[in-house]
């Protein structure tokens, strides 16, 4: 096998990085309106309980995506302002029980 | 001119007559799918399927007979790949279908990888990814991988539902220089704030750059919980991450 010049690999890593940023910059225009985990037969593939999935009556039947694709789905994605400083609150809270709780054992080690 | 009949597979056929309707797109295809060897167009065709196994089979087997890996690159896989973005770009498939896509694309470079690298093309760096515990939304995550794959960064793949303890261990098996922890829900996103913690607690916080994302982000969170920086979708993910390991666009 011949050597390969990486000049070469680098046009094919290049066109490679083109072609998915193409595609992610649509995926995020399609996901405004339809969920990203709803495939092309209308299945959803999410790993998770959501809202808008319709059980099917036997075990093996895939699961479908209830949604009517009326509307922008991913608003109930959004966050309460609430939630976001509870979130907020929650986040300080864990560094500053990190930074007692290294301190303390730091404290323990020197005594 | 190349005409249709040419292709030998007919599956790449049928694709072709079925799902591409901008005559420049067709007349480049046909002329592209003709010259490519019937080998190459099985690759192509598995990998359009988003048949990750065939995809590794195939290509394997190539490499095994003495197929050059830019022939495979640009005859297997970017040229299925160019089919799929085609069928995307028309609502002909969704974001599932494209990373399953985007899984048989990695099957094929995980054998393409090591040439590449003998030629002295390394990955940029690697990145250790995961969503969360508790969280268990991954669509984000995938194209983050998807776009990292894509731009030569080399990607560990954690899942979904990640523990602290998973994180540090793959820190500790797989020493990444980087580290991308995702979460779409508020109630799941402190727990990168906890997981940072830990890494501090297991002394592995200074091995890594820790990068976050996902919906209800926001880089005044990323500063609250003390990551070294935030990227808002796959794209700025990307960006963050060639910043992180220090590649000068």
């Amino acid at each position: 096998m011949s050597k390969l010049d990486p000049k070469e690999i680098q046009k094919r890593m290049d066109r490679i990085s083109e072609m998915f940023t193409d595609m992610v910059s649509h995926a995020e225009t399609v996901s405004q309106t339809r969920c990203p985990y709803r495939d092309r037969h209308d299945h959803c593939t999410a790993e998770f309980r959501c809202r808008n999935q319709q059980r099917p009556d036997t075990d093996e039947a895939p699961i479908v995506c209830g949604h009517n694709g009326e509307f922008d789905y991913s608003s109930a994605w959004e966050s309460n302002p609430l939630h976001h400083a509870r979130a907020k609150k929650k986040i300080s809270k864990i560094r500053d029980d990190a930074a007692k709780r290294r301190s303390a054992s730091q404290r323990k080690k020197t005594d | 001119m190349a005409e249709l009949s040419d292709i030998a597979n007919e599956f790449i056929r049928e694709e072709i007559e079925e799902y591409l309707e901008r005559p420049e797109e067709i007349e480049r295809n046909i002329e592209l799918f003709a010259r490519i060897r019937p080998a190459m167009q099985e690759i192509a065709a598995a990998l359009i399927e988003g048949e990750n196994d065939v995809v590794d089979r195939l290509t394997q087997q190539a490499l095994a007979d003495g197929t050059e890996a830019l022939e495979i690159m640009d005859d297997g896989l970017i040229a299925g790949m160019g089919i799929v973005g085609i069928k995307f770009r028309e609502a002909m498939i969704f974001v599932p279908e494209v990373l399953a896509c985007a899984r048989a694309m990695k099957a094929g470079m995980h054998y393409i990888e090591p040439i590449l690298s003998d030629a002295g093309v390394e990955p940029i760096a690697k990145v250790l990814m995961g969503t969360v515990k508790g969280d268990l939304h991954d669509i984000g995550k995938n194209l983050c991988i998807m776009m990292l794959r894509g731009s030569g960064f080399e990607v560990v793949d954690l899942g979904v539902d990640t523990s602290d303890d998973d994180f540090i261990d793959a820190i500790e098996e797989h020493q990444p220089s980087i580290l991308g922890m995702s979460a779409l829900l508020t109630t799941t996103m402190p727990n990168m704030g906890k997981a940072i913690e830990a890494f501090i607690d297991a002394d592995v916080r200074d091995d890594v750059m820790v990068m976050v994302g996902g919906a209800p982000v926001t880089q005044e969170f990323a500063d609250d919980m003390g990551a070294d920086g935030y990227g808002k979708d796959a794209l700025a993910c990307v960006e963050l991450a060639k910043r992180l390991a220090g590649v000068q666009n």
